[in-house]
C-alpha cells in the first residue's frame, strides 16, 4: 500500500516544486524588466522550475532505491529479535522457508500457512514491515522537502539554472551509453571467466583442433579427453554461414543491388527497397521453420534420387541456402550503398566513352565500388555465423567433418544451445564447453567486424 | 587566318533543338553548325543552357529519366537521335570531357586503354600500347607519365587528371570533342597547358568548348556562341563577337554588365 501512495506524493510534491519555482522566477523576471535590465534573469523561468523539481525527486528517489534493497534484511532483524525467534530450527534451509513463509502471509501474497511454525511470525513480520515501510515514507518525504526547500532558496536573479539542468540531461545520456558498454563488458569478462574453468579442464590446444566431439561421453564419465574436439563445429559453422549462405547471398545480394541502382525506373526502386528490407525484420525461428520442415525433406529427396548416399533430412545444405536467403538484404542494401556512393561522374565519363551500362557497371562501378561490398561481406558472414535459430531447427546435431552438403552437421551456436538447455549441472566440463564456444565465436566475430569497417572506412575517404 | 576564309567543313548541325527538364524549357530553339576548322565556344551565364545544350550533341541527356529532346541534330548528315543511331557508336564517334576531371581509379594505362577495349580497337597488347602512348602524347602527357604507366590515374594532378580525361576521349580516334568548362576546378597553369592542347588538337577533331571564363573563349576559340535564358542570343566569329556585337545582350554580357 505504501509503495505506489508515496511515489505518486513524491510525484506530486516535484510538481508543486516546478510549479512554485517557476512562478518565483517569473516574479523575478518580471521585476527585473520593470526595472529596465531585460538580461537580469540568466534562466528562464522552466529551467528554474526543473531544477527545483529534480532536487525534490531525486535525492527522495535515490534513498527509496537503497531503501528497497536495505530494508527486506532490516525488516527480518526485527523479527529475530523477537523471542519467538529462539524457537527456529539451526538449519539455515528450513529456517528460512519457515520465514519467507511468514513474511508471504504478512504481505499478503499467501493466504494462510501450510507450516504451523511459521504462524507465529506473521504478526511480527507485520509490524517490522509497516514500521519500516512507514519509515522509509516519511525520510523519503522528508528528503524531498529538504532538496526542494534547498533549491528554492537558491533562486536568485543570476542564479545559472539552466546550467545545471544541462548538466544534469548530459550525465544521464552519458550513463545510458555507459550502460550498453558496461553490460557488454560484464558479458565478456563473464564468458571469460567462465571459459578459463573449461580450459583448465580441457586442453585449449585439444579443444580448438581437436576433431573428435562428444560432451555427452565426458558427462558420461568416459573423461574429457578428446571428447571437446571443436573442429567439426568450426568447419560446419564456416561451411553452413561462410560458404554455403554466402553462394547464395553474394550474387543474389549484388545483382539485385546493381538492378535497384542502376537499372531500376524511381517507381520500381521505390516498392522493391522496402520490400526488400522487410525481408531482414522476418524472425530468424520463421526462416528455420522454413528450413526445417520445407527445404530440408525436399533436398533429401532430391538427393536420395540422384543416388547421393548419406542424405540426411537435416542438411548443411538446407540450412545454409534458407541462410544465404536471410542474408540477401544485408549484402544488398551495403552493396547498393557503395554503389551509390561511386560518383556520377565516374558512370557519366565511362558512359560518354560509349560504353554500354552494363559494361559501366562491371568495369567502373563494381571494381570502385568493391571495397564497399567487400566491407558488406564481411559483416554478413559475420551475421551468418552468429546466426542460431536456422541452425538449430535445420542443420542438425552430428558433429560430422564432411564436405557432403546433404549430411547433417552442426554449429557452434547449435551446440551452445544443446549445451545450455535442460537440466545441467553448471560447473561440469559439458556445460562450461558452450562458454568456450561462445567466447570463440565472439572473438571471430569481433575481427570480422574492425576488418569490415575499417575497409568500409577507408574506401569512404577515397571517395570525399 | 586562312582557314576563317574557307568553307568550314560542317561537323555537326543543330536544327531548332529544343530540350525539356519535365515541363521546363531548357533550351528554346537553338540551330547551329560546327566544324572541324574552329573551335567552337559556348558563353553565357550559369544556367543558361549552354552545358545542357552541349549534352544533347552526343545524347548524355539519355541518363537524365527526365529531359526530352525535340528537333534535329545530325552528325555528318545523319539524324543522331533517329531510332537508327546506336548510342554507343555515337559517343564512340563524339567524345566528352568533364568539368571535374573523372579519371577511373585504375592506372593510368587502363584508363587510356578503356575506350579501345569496350570498343575492340586494338587487336594485340602491342597495338593497344601503341595507341595508348599515341593518346598520351596527343595529351600532352606522355613525358610527364611515361614512366609510371601502372600509376593510378587518380594520384596525378588536377591537371594532368585532366590531360589524361582528354587522352581517354581521344583514344578511341572520335571525330568531335565536347569539353565541358573542362578548366573551371584547374589552376592558371594547368589551364594554360588545357589551352595549349585545345590549340594543337584543332583542325584533326572538331572542337566544342563550354565556358565562363570569355577570355578563355576569346583565347581558344574561332567561333562563339552566347546563349543567354535558353536561347542563342548570337552565334559568329569569335572576334566579331567580342570586339563588335551585334545583340545588345551580348554586348552587356562582354561588357559584365551581368552575369
Amino acid at each position: 500500500m505504501i509503495g505506489p501512495a508515496i511515489f505518486l506524493l513524491l510525484a506530486g510534491l516535484g510538481a508543486i516544486a516546478w510549479v512554485s519555482a517557476r512562478a518565483r522566477a517569473m516574479r523575478l523576471q518580471t521585476a527585473a524588466r520593470a526595472g529596465g535590465r531585460r538580461d537580469a534573469v540568466h534562466s528562464l523561468p522552466g529551467y528554474h522550475g526543473w531544477y527545483v523539481a529534480l532536487w525534490t525527486l531525486i535525492p527522495a528517489a535515490l534513498f527509496l532505491a537503497v531503501w528497497a534493497n536495505v530494508a527486506p534484511a532490516l525488516v527480518t532483524d526485527a523479527v529475530l529479535r523477537d523471542p519467538a525467534a529462539q524457537t527456529l530450527p539451526a538449519d539455515g534451509f528450513s529456517r528460512s522457508a519457515i520465514l519467507g513463509e511468514a513474511r508471504a502471509i504478512a504481505t499478503g501474497a499467501q493466504a494462510a500457512a501450510f507450516n504451523p511454525a511459521s504462524q507465529p511470525f506473521v504478526e511480527p513480520y507485520r509490524e517490522a514491515l509497516t514500521e519500516y515501510g512507514v519509515g522509509g515514507a516519511v525520510l523519503a518525504l522528508l528528503l524531498a522537502f529538504a532538496g526542494g526547500a534547498y533549491a528554492f532558496t537558491r533562486i536568485r536573479a543570476d542564479f545559472r539554472a539552466r546550467t545545471r539542468v544541462e548538466r544534469l540531461v548530459m550525465a544521464v545520456l552519458l550513463v545510458a551509453s555507459l550502460l550498453a558498454i558496461v553490460t557488454t563488458l560484464g558479458i565478456v569478462i563473464s564468458l571469460l571467466w567462465q571459459s578459463l574453468r573449461f580450459f583448465s579442464m580441457v586442453n585449449p590446444i585439444d579443444f580448438l583442433f581437436g576433431t573428435k566431439w562428444s560432451p555427452q561421453s565426458a558427462a558420461l564419465g568416459y573423461g574429457n579427453d578428446d571428447a571437446f574436439g571443436a573442429v567439426p563445429l568450426f568447419w560446419g559453422t564456416i561451411f553452413i554461414g561462410a560458404i554455403i549462405a554466402m553462394i547464395v547471398a553474394i550474387p543474389l545480394g549484388l545483382m539485385s543491388a546493381i538492378y535497384l541502382t542502376q537499372y531500376a525506373s524511381p517507381t520500381v526502386r521505390r516498392w522493391m527497397k522496402p520490400i526488400l528490407e522487410v525481408l531482414a525484420g522476418v524472425p530468424t525461428v520463421v526462416y528455420g521453420y522454413f528450413a526445417a520442415l520445407t527445404i530440408a525433406p525436399a533436398l533429401r529427396d532430391f538427393a536420395v534420387a540422384i543416388g547421393i548416399h548419406g542424405a540426411s533430412s537435416e542438411s548443411a545444405l538446407a540450412a545454409g541456402l534458407v541462410m544465404g536467403v536471410m542474408i540477401i538484404p544485408f549484402v544488398s542494401s551495403m552493396a547498393d550503398d557503395s554503389i551509390a556512393a561511386v560518383p556520377q561522374s565516374m558512370r557519366d565519363g565511362s558512359l560518354a566513352m560509349g560504353a554500354t551500362t552494363s559494361e559501366t557497371i562491371s568495369r567502373v562501378l563494381i571494381p570502385a565500388a568493391l571495397p564497399g561490398v567487400v566491407g558488406g561481406v564481411l559483416l554478413a558472414v559475420s551475421r551468418a555465423i552468429g546466426e542460431t535459430m536456422i541452425v538449430v531447427m535445420a542443420a542438425g546435431l552430428a558433429a560430422n567433418l564432411t564436405l557432403n552438403p546433404f549430411s547433417s552437421v552442426t554449429t557452434v551456436t547449435t551446440q551452445i544451445v544443446q549445451l545450455l538447455t535442460g537440466d545441467q549441472e553448471f560447473d561440469s566440463a559439458k556445460t562450461l564447453a558452450a562458454f568456450a564456444l561462445g567466447l570463440v565465436l565472439f572473438i571471430v566475430t569481433l575481427l570480422l567486424n574492425i576488418v569490415a569497417l575499417r575497409v568500409v572506412k577507408k574506401y569512404r575517404e577515397a571517395y570525399e | 587566318m586562312m582557314t576563317e576564309q574557307q568553307t568550314p567543313r560542317t561537323k555537326m548541325t543543330a536544327r531548332d533543338v529544343r530540350v525539356f527538364y519535365g515541363s521546363k524549357e531548357a533550351i528554346k530553339g537553338v540551330s547551329i553548325d560546327v566544324d572541324m576548322d574552329n573551335v567552337t565556344a559556348f558563353i553565357g551565364p550559369s544556367g543558361c543552357g549552354k552545358s545542357t545544350f552541349l549534352r544533347t550533341l552526343n545524347r548524355m541527356n539519355d541518363t537524365v529519366a527526365s529531359a526530352r529532346v525535340e528537333g534535329t541534330i545530325t552528325l555528318d548528315g545523319e539524324d543522331i537521335y533517329s531510332p537508327a543511331m546506336d548510342v554507343v557508336q555515337l559517343r564512340a564517334r563524339v567524345g566528352m570531357v568533364f568539368q571535374k576531371p573523372n579519371p577511373f581509379p585504375k592506372s593510368i594505362y587502363e584508363n587510356i586503354a578503356y575506350g579501345p577495349r569496350i570498343h575492340g580497337l586494338a587487336g594485340s597488347k602491342a597495338d593497344l600500347d601503341v595507341i595508348v602512348e599515341k593518346s598520351l602524347r596527343r595529351a600532352g602527357l606522355w613525358d610527364e607519365v611515361k614512366d609510371r604507366l601502372q600509376d593510378s590515374g587518380t594520384a596525378l594532378s588536377g591537371g594532368q587528371q585532366q590531360r589524361l580525361c582528354i587522352g581517354r576521349a581521344i583514344a578511341v580516334e572520335p571525330e568531335v570533342i565536347l569539353m565541358d568548362e573542362p578548366c573551371s576546378a584547374l589552376d592558371p597553369i594547368a589551364t594554360a597547358k588545357i589551352e595549349e592542347l585545345i590549340h594543337e588538337l584543332r583542325g584533326r577533331y572538331a572542337i566544342v568548348i563550354v565556358t565562363h571564363n570569355m577570355q578563355q573563349a576569346a583565347r581558344v576559340s574561332q567561333r562563339t556562341a552566347f546563349f543567354h535564358l535558353g536561347d542563342l542570343v548570337e552565334y559568329g566569329v569569335t572576334s566579331d563577337i567580342f570586339t563588335n556585337p551585334r545583340q545588345e545582350r551580348t554586348k552587356d554580357y562582354i561588357t559584365g554588365r551581368y552575369g
